[in-house]
């Protein structure tokens, strides 16, 4: 009689539990990212896309709303990334990380994701090893080489057999030098300088005249966005490199939109690569970019960071469909592996080994749209592009 | 009036023995404060074991500037000394915990010797630009030698194994807190006998008044250069702590940034006493903490008004507070 009652009651509680999805339960993202200081407007994009997504794609899944919670990380510092991840999981109950901007905080949380059973998608950090670093990793953004790779043979084919690069002297920086010489160079050109500035060089007339002195004719660069490259790039003009013809390459990061306006005509008619373009022409970026400057306010700010955040909302949801609002990493990591979308920035693709995304990267020219604003015009498409960062390792 | 002025004066003498049950007060307050951080936020563990990390660079800062006057905005090339051999060390396979903070103390000290060496020829002005120029030479060095400090990727993958073999450095970071408070705990202790030596009377002294060391006969310039060994032993152990709890060490743990904060927090809690040191830095941080919490996007406003707050109505620190209140309940009757 007692075994029957518990089995019953093992029966009904079993029922409950199947149908406890039904219920509206709550799941916890957390999201870390610099939204105050210096990078504050990274951060923006990264509240911008989340939002967006969410406004298009509905505030729950399967019936588990989603909260979001966010936290402030305004420069690199590692100790702070992973007293946030492990305040984020212990106390707040998150069941997903995401975002991050700096590599450095990245790699401080990846050592906590197998014993929080907390999958980690990153919104940004580029350097290729991170996610070698945890199997728990899925990356949303891009990486230096990724974006950087198409350029060596671009500029080979424009007739450049002789190239100098020029990079500010920090990883990223490093990063897309190797990149770039590594492509030129099996495309049959030749790099003959490699300068790598100081992080805070503001007087660029000393290189420019390290590149004339080169013989080179064309130029691969690659600096943090932002008031450095204003200055880079009208010190090109002024010295009347622009003028010899010398070419000028890189990647997107130097002409991103929240600095189009600043860098004005003096951008017009720059060639870099990069995986979306504001401008990018299709029906879900129209749909992406309508909601995600509802979200920041100012169509002026919006740039890539935003993208990467929606992606990484998408790859999210799908984990969280997949295991049904229970906490599995494994599981959640398992189900995106080769998950295949189109993203506002084109078709898009998670590796199932590298749990990277393959991408279109574009070669985009500075040009005036019909309003007369500055855009990043897209002229050529590389289509399914891997890390080579990775493919190497 | 005389006679009580004297009398005050008399009463405030410190004599040795009130002296040492002050100091044993202290340090039990610490360490229960301390316990008590454990048991009511077990959940922020990680956040605490920073709290003391940091507190182990203040306090060295408060030894040259607060003990020895002698201004700095560089100190975390000190620490990040600290941090950077740790991490080098733990990557290259020495992994024992307690031999990674030892070997971040002596680098620390080393590197404490360097900047004394050069800082120590200057004065005044010249000497806090000093202290700025070469916290970033240490900066820029790290960011050079990337082969070794992962530059601005950071030096990642360091495999601490379990404290004396049992304790692991987990997710939710007990042993990394306990370790570090009972670290601190320690060098505190040390620190309070140094500070109440000969040895750190003379620093005070030299503080008040170096001319007139001088003509006393005592060297000025080893005295100091002494101090900024042991506080770069102390930033050493504090950059190390943060290298194994995080397992990463950045090139923030070498930065003006670091020094600049680490310097408010210190005006914060009020120089020359040690316990400024440990106050300035629990409330500067855990105040961060909160309301960056709360507040996301527009924390660091709040923070600014507090500093502005604290340093008009206190302006030797929250420990001057304490001190004031205790001289108001002395002057009544």
């Amino acid at each position: 009689m007692i075994a029957g009652k518990r089995i019953l009651g093992a029966a009904v509680s079993a029922m409950l539990m199947g149908s406890v999805s039904a219920y509206a339960d709550t799941i916890k993202v957390g999201i870390i990212g610099p939204f105050s200081g210096p990078f504050a407007l990274q951060g923006k994009n990264f509240q911008a896309g989340v939002e967006a997504y969410m406004a298009l794609n509905g505030k729950s899944v399967k019936g588990h709303d989603i909260e979001i919670i966010y936290r402030d990380l305004p420069a690199a510092n590692p100790a702070q990334s992973r007293a946030l991840a492990q305040e984020l999981v212990v106390k707040e109950k998150v069941q997903y990380l995401g975002g991050v901007y700096f590599t450095p905080d990245a790699m401080a949380i990846t050592p906590l994701l197998s014993q929080a059973n907390t999958p980690l998608v990153i919104f940004n950090a580029a350097t290729s090893a991170i996610v070698n670093t945890s199997p728990l990793v899925v990356r949303t953004s891009f990486t230096t080489a990724q974006t950087t790779n198409p350029l060596g043979k671009i500029a080979f084919n424009e007739g450049v057999k002789k190239a100098i690069t020029v990079v500010s002297d920090y990883g990223p920086g490093v990063d897309a030098e190797n990149a770039f010489r590594k492509a030129f160079e099996a495309a049959g050109g030749q790099v003959v300088e490699a300068v790598r500035m100081p992080m805070n060089t503001t007087d660029f007339s000393p290189i420019m005249q390290r590149v004339r002195d080169s013989g080179a004719t064309g130029l691969f660069a690659f600096l943090p966005s932002g008031p450095p490259t204003l200055g880079f790039v009208k010190a090109f003009n002024e010295t009347g490199l622009k003028k010899a013809g010398i070419k000028f390459y890189a990647p997107g990061d130097l002409t991103q939109e929240s600095d189009l306006p600043a860098l004005g005509e003096a951008a017009e008619g720059l060639k870099t690569s990069f995986h979306y373009s504001v401008a990018h022409d299709s029906p879900e970026n129209k749909k992406f970019v309508e909601a995600a400057v509802k979200a920041i306010g100012s169509a002026d700010q919006l740039s890539f960071p935003a993208v990467g955040a929606y992606d990484g909302m998408h790859v999210i949801y799908k984990m969280i469909e997949a295991t049904d609002g229970k906490q599995d990493a494994k599981k959640a990591v398992d189900a995106v592996r080769g998950l295949s979308w189109t993203s506002p920035r084109g078709p898009v693709r998670i590796e199932p080994e590298t749990r990277h995304i393959t991408q279109n990267i574009y070669l985009r020219e500075v040009a005036k749209d019909a309003d007369g604003k500055y855009i990043n015009k897209e002229i050529q498409t590389f289509p399914d592009q891997k890390d080579p960062g990775l493919a190497t390792q | 009036m005389h006679i009580m002025a004297q009398a005050g004066t008399v009463s405030a003498m410190p004599d040795a023995k009130s002296h040492l049950w002050r100091d044993a007060a202290g340090i039990a307050l610490i360490s229960a404060c301390g316990a008590a951080g454990y048991w009511l936020f077990p959940d922020n563990l990680a956040l605490l074991t920073r709290i003391v990390a940091v507190a182990l660079l203040v306090l060295s800062i408060d030894l040259v500037v607060g003990y020895c006057g002698v201004a700095t905005l560089g100190q975390a090339a000190l620490f990040g000394a600290g941090a950077y051999a740790a991490g080098i060390a733990c990557v290259n396979g020495v992994t024992e915990p307690m031999t990674l903070i030892a070997i971040g103390a002596i680098a620390g000290a080393a590197a404490g010797l360097l900047m004394g060496g050069v800082m120590l020829r200057a004065h005044g002005l010249a000497q806090l630009v000093l202290s700025i120029a070469i916290v970033q030479l240490f900066h820029e060095a790290a960011n050079k030698a990337s082969a070794y400090t992962g530059g601005s990727d950071g030096l990642a993958g360091l495999m601490v194994s379990p404290l004396f073999g049992l304790f692991e450095f987990d997710l939710w970071g007990r042993t990394a807190y306990l370790m570090g408070l009972v670290l601190l705990l320690l060098v505190f202790i040390a620190l309070k006998f140094v500070v109440a030596s000969p040895f750190g009377m003379l620093c005070r002294g030299i503080k008040q008044d170096p001319v007139r060391i001088r003509a006393m006969g005592a060297f000025v310039f080893p005295v100091l250069l002494k101090m900024f060994v042991i506080s770069g032993a102390v930033a050493g152990t504090g950059g190390a702590l943060a290298a194994v709890s995080t397992q990463v060490v950045g090139l923030d743990s070498v930065s003006f940034e670091l020094s600049a904060n680490a310097l408010v927090m210190l005006v914060l809690g009020g120089l020359g006493t040690l316990y400024g040191a440990l106050i300035g830095t629990v409330i500067f941080m855990g105040f961060e903490h909160v309301v960056s919490a709360f507040n996301p996007f527009h924390w660091m406003t709040m923070v600014g008004a507090l500093l502005i707050a604290v340093v008009l109505a206190a302006p030797g620190g929250l420990t001057s507070l304490v001190g004031k209140v205790a001289a108001s309940r002395q002057g009544k009757p």
